[in-house]
């Protein structure tokens, strides 16, 4: 029987992407393998998992969940969509002066067709069972109106930005698991936590990638987080007092719809994995909203 | 003269002219779409770190940055900047 997986553990995978294709200890269809298997063994059915959940079981705050995430899910294509192009761009801008920093660009490229299918089935899984229980579907207008792709940027602070959104999803998920008490639908919810946790590890390691080619400053990292974590800022989603008005795109957590009373936010906890998620990127070691502030300013200097 | 400096740092940082900023009382998006040094909001706030850190290194004062939405006018950024920094100068 052929060997399915390459002779390096997952875990050194994520954190030694950028030394790993320097040495040339692999190369892009090895790595390209690795995504693809990672891929495929954490497949699931969206029709049998549906299948379990028991609809009359639901609660008001489970039919909430459900609608709220289908439509939430609607904006990850442009995201998938808007970081292979980027990705890619990115790539042949290094190609000739950092070819292992181009290779990491491109296994991100590659892998957001993963990413995209993944999330392809909690968008259309969600929204089916929002039919189900009777929603009104997502108007098509709105459906437009989601599926803008956010501009571009620069591309660490693109990856940890979307780095906080996979956080942000997987807390979110795991609450709304947490809160189900229909076995089906909390296995529905768990399943796209797990998701959305092997989001974040290859945003990690797409991210710390390009903080040890050197050729990125954890500036951008920082900035992203503070820009989330600020008081007022986008962590606090559509709970915030002023929300930016665009017309470029929609941010999944400004658009979601709850009665705040009735479902926590976990701030502290999303919070706390930002910090440990920060220090896995960039190195750098912070424990609070103010030590990340002042972090990035000590960075951007004068 | 605070506020001369203040405003001098900004365009240095965004790489405008001071009166192109404040003359016509810019808004903050309006900034951003003129400057070639900013993309977009995150772009402006690290310029806004620049003038708080100069600052700092001038003058000693701390300025605490605020988060402002884009259809902010720089008049009103620069007041924010001068009360944070009359607080801390009096503290
Ligand atoms: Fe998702
Ligand atoms: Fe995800």
């Amino acid at each position: 029987m052929p060997t399915l997986s390459l002779q390096i553990p997952r875990a050194d995978i994520v954190s030694q992407l950028y030394p790993l294709l320097a040495n040339q200890t692999c190369n892009l269809v090895e790595l390209t393998w690795e995504q693809h298997l990672f891929h495929e063994q954490r497949s699931w059915s969206a029709v049998s998992l549906l299948q379990s959940v028991n609809l009359d079981a639901l609660s008001p705050i489970d039919k909430a969940n459900i609608w709220n995430a289908g439509r939430a899910e609607l904006t990850t294509k442009p995201g998938a969509d808007r970081l292979a192009h980027l990705a890619d761009a990115e790539c042949r801008r290094w190609q000739d002066t950092n070819p292992a920093l181009a290779s990491v660009l491109q296994a991100c490229s590659t892998w957001s067709r993963y990413w995209n299918e993944e999330e392809s089935f909690h968008e259309t899984t969600l929204n089916h069972l929002a039919h189900q229980l009777g929603f009104e579907p997502v108007s098509d207008e709105s459906f437009l109106e989601f599926r803008k792709i956010f501009p571009n940027d620069d591309m660490l602070r693109t990856l940890v930005l979307l780095a906080i959104s996979e956080i942000t999803a997987m807390v979110n998920y795991s609450t709304c698991a947490q809160l189900a008490q229909d076995p089906g639908l909390r296995k529905l919810f768990k399943q796209i936590a797990s998701d959305e946790a092997q989001h974040l590890s290859y945003f990690i390691s797409f991210a710390k990638a390009l903080v040890d080619s050197g050729e990125y400053s954890p500036k951008g990292a920082f900035a992203i987080t503070h820009f989330f974590l600020r008081e007022d800022g986008e962590l606090q989603g559509s709970q915030r007092q002023k929300k930016e008005q665009r017309n470029t795109h929609v941010n999944w957590w400004d658009a979601l719809e709850y009665d705040w009373d009735q479902v926590p936010n976990n701030l502290a906890r999303k919070q706390g994995i930002i910090f440990s998620v920060l220090r896995q990127i960039t190195g750098i070691a912070v424990h609070s909203v103010n030590e990340v502030e002042q972090t990035w300013m000590d960075l951007v200097g004068c | 003269m605070l506020r001369h400096y203040i405003c001098q740092s900004f365009a240095q940082a965004v790489n405008l002219s001071a009166e192109e900023i404040f003359e016509k009382d810019l808004t903050l998006s309006e900034i951003i779409a003129i400057s070639d040094k900013l993309q977009n909001s995150i772009d402006l706030m690290e310029s806004f770190a620049r003038v708080a850190n100069s600052l700092k290194k001038e003058y000693g004062i701390q300025v605490r940055l605020p988060a402002l939405s884009l259809d902010t006018a720089i008049s009103e950024v620069l007041e924010i900047f001068l009360e944070e920094a009359a607080i801390t100068s009096a503290a």
